[in-house]
C-alpha cells in the first residue's frame, strides 16, 4: 500500500513521484512502463530517478529543453507556482479519506473533477533520455580519425592541384606517386582479400548486394516466388559483373541497359561489379563512369529490380561461381584491363577537359570547386560499417561532387598532360582511396592509425609548402607538419570533449504518446520506420 | 437556472469530411444545444459546401472560404481570418470560442483572435504528438503559441492530457480530460435473428452464440490501412493466427497505402477463403460489419482515444488491442485483451481471446449496456458545460481549480484576480513572451499586430453596423431528466 499522502507531501516533489512509482498501483491493466527493465526493489524515499518527472516538471522544466532562467513570467509558471502547485494535493489529501483512489481510466465514473491532476500517476510513464548511451572520450577521438583522414585527403588533392597550377610540382611526379601508391594499396588489398576466408567468395555474402535498395513501399516487401527466371537473369548478371568497363564502353549494350535501369547509375554499377571483380579495377570504372553516368541517367522501371532482387534473395546457393583460385587470377587480369582502359580514356578525354571551362572566369571555378569539395566532405559516408569485401561505401553525391570539382579544377590547367594527371589523381584520391581506407580500418586498427598520421603529416606539410615561398619550402613544410599535427590533435580532442559536454543538454522525452515501434519477427527487413 | 452560452466551435475538420473529430464536434454541439446553449460551427469551405448551412436542430455551420493546403488544413495566415471571424462572432453574439484539433490552423487563429476580442476560449486536443521529429517540434511550437493564452484545454484521454501539458507547457489544472463517446444506439449488437442486413458481409450471416468448440470465430479489423494504424503488425500476425486457430477467419475493412501488403500476404499464404477484404466502408456501415464478428482486433501504434474499440465493444465484440497511447484507459479489462505492439504478443493475445470466447468465459452480450452506461455524449456535454462554467466564472475558482482563491499566494499571471484569465494586453504579452527566446518575441509581435488589426476593424466596421442574427429557438433543459454527473 502506498504511504499516506500526508507524508508524501512533505517530501520534495521528485521523491514523491519516485516513491509513488515504487508503490503498487491498483490498476486494471498492466502498464507499459519500463518496469521490466527497472529494478524491482526500489528504496522508497531515497530514489530520485531522473527519468521520471513529477507533474510540476511538465510546466517548469520539461518539454523542449530550455534554460530555467527564461521561465519567469511565462505561462504563469513563475516562482509563485512553487507554493500553489502543491495545493491540489492538499485538497486531495482531505478528500482521499472519503473518496476512492483516483484512477487513470476513462470508463470509470470517478468522483474527481475532470481537471484533477493526480500527483502520483500524472506523467508516471514519462521517460527522459531512455536510449541515450553516454560517449567516452577516447572512442570518440578514435572515431573522428575517419573524418580527419578524409579531410586530409581532400587537402592533399588541393595541395597537388595548387602545386601543379603554380608549376612547382611536375604533374608526372604527382600522378606517378599517386599511381604507385594506388598500386601498393591494390597489392595490399589483394593480399588481404587472399587472406579472407573463402566463404566470402561464394554466393552467401553476395546475396546482400543483390537485395534491392531499401524501399518504403511494399515493393521490397514480400518477395514473390518467381521460379522460372533465375537461371536466365543470374547469368547475365555475372557477365556484366565480369566486364566492369561495360558501362563505359557500351559492350553488352542490352545488359548495360538492364543494369542501369535497376538502380541509380552509381549504385547499379556498384552492385553488379561487386560480385566478381577485384576491387581497385572495379572502382576505377565506377569512378570514371560516374562522371558520365550523371548525364546518361536512365530512369528505369521498378519491375526488373524487384524480380532481380528477389531472385538474388531467394536462391543464394546456386550461383555459377568460378573456383576461387582461378577466379582471383581472372580478377587481377580484369582489374589490370580496366585500369588500362581508364588510363587511355582519360588520356583521350584530357584535351576536351582542358578547354571545358575556358569561357568561365577563374573566380567562379574556385568558388564552385570550394562548394563541391565542401559537399564532398559533408556528404561523405563516414560510417565505419563494413559489410563485406564486395560491398562498397556508396556516397554517390559525395564522390560525384569531388570528381566534378576535380574536373573543373583540371580545366583550369594549361596543358593536356597536367589535366590528365590531375584527373587521374582525383580518381585515385576520391574514388579508390576511400574504399581502401575503409577496408584498412576494417582489417587492422594499426594500419588505420598509421595511415591517419601519414595523411595528417603529408597534408599539413603540403599546406605549409604551398603557403610558404618557394625558396625554403622544406622548412615551411616542416613547420606546417608540426602546426598541422597540433591543430588536428587539438581539433579531434576538442570536438570530442565538446560533444561530450553538450550531452547534458540532451532532453529526449518518451512516453505512451509516442508511436510504438512494432516488432515484427517474420519480416526481418523492417527498419525503415 | 444554469447559465447558457453562445458557443462557436471552430475547426478545419467538419462534415462533409468523415472522421472522428468531425463527429465529435457534431455530437457535442447537438448535445450542448439540447442543454439550452446556442452553438455555431465555423469551418472552411469544402467542395460544394460554402456559405452558411443549417444542420439538425438549427445547428448553424459557417463555411469560411479559405485556401486548403494539406489534408483539409487551411493555409496558415495568422491574421487573414480576423475580419470574417470578428463579423461572425459579433453577429452571433458568441461568448465562448471552442477550437478543435491541434492540426487545424483555423482553430488556432480563432483562439488568438477570440482572446484579442475578449472572449473565453477552450481548445480540445484529439491527437498525440511525439517530441522527436521536426514536424512535431514545429507543431508543438505553434501549439504553444496558440495555447499560451487559452482559458481551458480539453483532452480526450489522460495520456493525451500528459502529452498536451508537455507540448504546450500548460498548467495541468487547466487541462480537463473529457473522453469521446459513442452513440450507443447506432452500435447495437446483432441480437435479433429476424434482422436481415442490407448487404451481406462475410460468409455466415449470424454468429452463433454460444460458440461451440468448432464454430468459426470471425475477427474483424476496421481501420485505415496506414503505418501508424499498425497494418504491418496485422499483416505479420494474420497468417500465424490463422495457422494456430483453424476455425477462424478475418474480415478487414478500410483502405490505405498498406492494403497492398495485406493483399500480397493473402495471396502468398493462399488465405483468400479465410481473409475477406471489404475495402473502404462508410461510417454507417461500420456497425453492420462489426456485428459479423466475435473479436475486434485493433493493432494501432498510436491512438489518443480509440473510439472504434468502444464502438466494437458496444456491438458486443471482444476487443484485442495494442497497449498504446490512451487505449488502456478506454475499456475495462473484461472487455479487452491487451497486447504489446509486437507480432508475437499480438498473436498470443488473439489466441487468448479466441480461447476465452470458445470457453464462453466472456459475456459479450452484456457489453452493449455497459458501454452505453460508460460513454454518452450527454455526459460529455455536461462535463464540457462545467468547463464553460469554470472559465466564465459561473463556478468559483476554488471549486473549479481546486484551491483557495482568497490566498494571495495562489494568484498567478495565468489567471486574473477574478479567477479567470486576464484579457489585459500586457498580461497576454507576458504569457506569450515565455514561449522561447526568439519565438516569445515573435509571438508578442504577432499578438500586438493582431490587437492593432482589431482596433482598425473596430473603426472600420463598427460593432453597431453589424447585424445581429436572430437565434434559433433554444431548448430548455430538463434538469430532472439529466442529473449532473458531479
Amino acid at each position: 500500500m502506498a504511504p499516506p499522502l500526508s507524508t508524501l507531501s512533505n517530501l520534495p516533489p521528485d521523491q514523491v513521484t519516485a516513491s509513488a512509482n515504487a508503490s503498487p498501483h491498483h490498476r486494471h491493466y498492466p502498464t507499459l512502463v519500463r518496469s521490466s527493465t527497472l529494478p524491482t526493489l526500489i528504496p522508497r524515499s531515497h530514489r530520485s530517478d531522473p527519468s521520471h518527472l513529477s507533474p510540476e516538471d511538465a510546466f517548469v522544466s520539461a518539454s523542449p529543453p530550455r534554460r530555467p532562467g527564461l521561465f519567469d513570467g511565462g505561462n504563469g509558471s513563475g516562482s509563485e507556482m512553487g507554493t500553489r502547485r502543491m495545493r491540489p494535493k492538499d485538497t486531495s489529501r482531505s478528500r482521499s479519506r472519503r473518496r476512492k483512489r483516483f484512477q487513470k481510466l476513462l470508463w470509470v465514473k470517478q468522483s474527481y473533477p475532470d481537471n484533477y491532476t493526480d500527483q502520483a500517476t500524472f506523467l508516471e510513464n514519462l521517460q527522459r533520455n531512455p536510449r541515450v548511451q553516454p560517449y567516452d572520450f577516447w572512442p570518440l577521438v578514435a572515431d573522428s580519425t575517419t573524418i580527419v583522414q578524409h579531410v586530409c585527403s581532400v587537402i592533399i588533392f588541393i595541395v597537388c592541384f595548387v602545386g601543379i597550377f603554380q608549376e612547382r610540382v611536375s604533374p608526372v611526379s604527382v600522378v606517378g606517386w599517386g599511381s604507385f601508391g594506388t598500386f601498393l594499396g591494390w597489392l595490399l588489398w589483394d593480399w588481404w582479400v587472399g587472406q579472407e576466408p573463402q566463404g566470402n567468395f561464394d554466393g552467401v555474402p553476395r546475396i546482400r548486394e543483390f537485395r534491392p535498395p531499401r524501399r518504403q513501399d511494399s515493393e521490397a516487401g514480400l518477395p514473390t516466388p518467381n521460379p522460372g527466371t533465375p537461371s536466365v537473369s543470374n547469368t547475365p548478371a555475372l557477365i556484366s559483373a565480369a566486364s566492369s568497363s561495360t558501362n563505359l564502353f557500351q559492350e553488352h549494350q542490352n545488359h548495360h541497359h538492364q543494369q542501369q535501369s535497376q538502380r541509380p547509375p552509381l549504385v547499379g554499377q556498384d552492385s553488379s561489379n561487386g560480385t566478381s571483380l577485384s576491387i581497385p579495377g572495379h572502382s576505377h570504372s565506377r569512378s570514371v563512369s560516374s562522371i558520365h553516368s550523371v548525364t546518361s541517367q536512365t530512369s528505369g522501371g521498378a519491375t526488373p529490380r524487384t524480380a532481380f532482387g528477389t531472385e538474388g534473395y531467394r536462391d543464394g546457393a546456386p550461383w555459377p561461381v568460378p573456383p576461387s583460385k582461378w577466379g582471383r587470377t581472372q580478377l587481377r587480369l580484369r582489374a589490370f584491363k580496366s585500369a588500362i582502359l581508364i588510363y587511355f580514356t582519360l588520356l583521350g578525354l584530357s584535351p576536351i577537359l582542358k578547354s571545358l571551362t575556358r569561357s568561365t572566369s577563374s573566380d567562379s571555378i574556385w568558388a564552385m570547386s570550394f562548394w563541391l569539395l565542401a559537399i564532398n566532405i559533408f556528404f561523405f559516408d563516414y560510417s565505419g560499417s563494413w559489410v563485406g569485401v564486395h560491398k562498397f561505401p556508396v556516397a554517390s553525391l559525395s564522390t560525384n561532387a569531388a570528381l566534378m570539382a576535380s574536373t573543373v579544377l583540371a580545366s583550369r590547367l594549361p596543358s593536356t598532360g597536367q589535366v590528365f594527371s590531375l584527373t587521374l589523381f582525383s580518381i585515385e584520391v576520391f574514388g579508390l582511396f576511400p574504399v581502401f581506407r575503409r577496408y584498412a580500418r576494417h582489417r587492422s586498427w594499426r594500419y588505420h592509425v598509421v595511415l591517419t598520421v601519414l595523411l595528417v603529416m603529408s597534408a599539413s606539410g603540403g599546406v605549409g609548402m604551398i603557403l610558404g615561398c618557394e625558396a625554403d619550402q622544406w622548412k615551411n613544410g616542416l613547420i606546417g607538419t608540426v602546426v598541422g599535427c597540433l591543430i588536428s590533435a587539438l581539433a579531434m580532442g576538442g570536438c570530442s570533449w565538446w560533444l561530450i559536454g553538450l550531452q547534458k543538454y540532451k532532453n529526449e522525452i518518451y512516453g505512451p504518446w509516442d508511436p510504438a515501434r512494432p516488432i515484427i519477427i517474420s519480416r526481418r527487413h523492417w527498419d525503415d520506420d | 437556472m444554469a447559465p447558457t452560452y453562445n458557443i462557436a466551435m471552430v475547426s478545419d475538420f467538419f462534415f462533409p469530411q468523415p472522421g472522428g473529430v468531425e463527429s465529435h464536434i457534431y455530437q457535442l454541439s447537438s448535445k450542448l444545444m439540447d442543454r439550452g446553449h446556442k452553438v455555431i460551427i465555423i469551418t472552411h469551405a469544402y467542395d460544394g459546401r460554402t456559405g452558411v448551412r443549417y444542420l439538425t436542430n438549427g445547428l448553424k455551420v459557417y463555411h469560411v472560404p479559405f485556401l486548403v493546403i494539406y489534408r483539409s488544413t487551411t493555409f496558415p495566415t495568422v491574421f487573414s481570418f480576423f475580419p470574417m471571424f470578428r463579423n461572425i462572432v459579433l453577429r452571433e453574439r458568441i461568448d465562448i470560442v471552442h477550437g478543435h484539433a491541434s492540426l487545424s490552423n483555423l482553430c488556432h487563429e480563432a483562439i488568438l483572435h477570440a482572446r484579442t476580442m475578449g472572449l473565453r476560449t477552450v481548445f480540445t486536443d484529439h491527437s498525440l504528438f511525439g517530441f522527436a521529429d521536426a514536424a512535431s517540434i514545429l507543431t508543438n511550437k505553434l501549439l504553444k503559441f496558440s495555447l499560451s493564452d487559452v482559458d481551458h484545454v480539453i483532452c480526450v484521454s489522460h495520456t493525451c492530457k500528459e502529452n498536451t501539458v508537455l507540448r504546450a507547457s500548460l498548467d495541468p489544472l487547466m487541462v480537463s480530460v473529457i473522453p469521446n463517446a459513442v452513440v450507443a444506439e447506432n452500435f447495437k449488437p446483432y441480437r435479433n435473428p429476424g434482422e436481415i442486413p442490407k448487404e451481406t458481409f462475410g460468409q455466415d450471416p449470424c454468429p452463433a452464440r454460444p460458440l461451440g468448440p468448432h464454430d468459426t470465430i470471425t475477427i474483424v479489423v476496421i481501420s485505415r490501412l496506414f503505418y501508424n494504424k499498425g497494418t504491418d503488425l496485422l499483416t505479420a500476425a494474420i497468417p500465424r493466427i490463422l495457422e494456430n486457430h483453424p476455425n477462424t477467419r478475418f474480415i478487414i475493412a478500410g483502405s490505405g497505402p498498406k492494403a497492398i501488403d495485406l493483399e500480397q500476404m493473402i495471396e502468398q499464404n493462399v488465405l483468400q477463403d479465410r481473409v475477406e477484404m471489404l475495402g473502404p466502408i462508410r461510417h454507417e456501415e461500420v456497425r453492420d460489419v462489426m456485428v459479423r464478428g466475435h473479436i475486434y482486433l485493433h493493432p494501432s501504434l498510436t491512438e489518443a482515444f480509440g473510439t472504434v474499440i468502444v464502438e466494437a465493444a458496444s456491438c458486443g465484440l471482444y476487443v484485442v488491442c495494442t497497449q498504446v497511447g490512451g487505449i488502456p484507459e478506454v475499456l475495462p479489462s473484461h472487455m479487452t485483451v491487451f497486447a504489446k505492439p509486437e507480432e508475437d504478443d499480438l498473436v498470443v493475445a488473439t489466441g487468448k481471446a479466441i480461447a476465452a470466447l470458445r470457453a464462453n468465459k466472456v459475456r459479450t452480450e452484456l457489453f452493449h449496456e455497459q458501454v452505453k452506461s460508460m460513454y454518452s455524449w450527454t455526459n460529455v456535454a455536461i462535463r464540457t458545460e462545467r468547463v464553460y462554467n469554470g472559465i466564465s466564472g459561473a463556478i468559483s475558482e476554488a471549486e473549479f481549480y481546486g484551491y483557495d482563491a482568497s490566498d494571495p499566494a495562489t494568484w498567478s499571471a495565468t489567471r486574473g484576480r477574478s479567477g479567470v484569465q486576464s484579457f489585459a494586453l500586457i498580461d497576454r504579452l507576458k504569457r506569450y513572451y515565455g514561449c522561447g527566446i526568439w519565438a516569445g518575441k515573435l509571438f508578442c509581435m504577432c499578438v500586438i499586430v493582431d490587437y492593432l488589426i482589431f482596433l482598425v476593424l473596430e473603426l472600420w466596421f463598427p460593432r453597431d453596423k453589424i447585424d445581429i442574427c436572430p437565434d434559433w429557438p433554444r431548448k430548455t433543459v430538463d434538469e430532472r431528466r439529466e442529473p449532473g454527473v458531479r
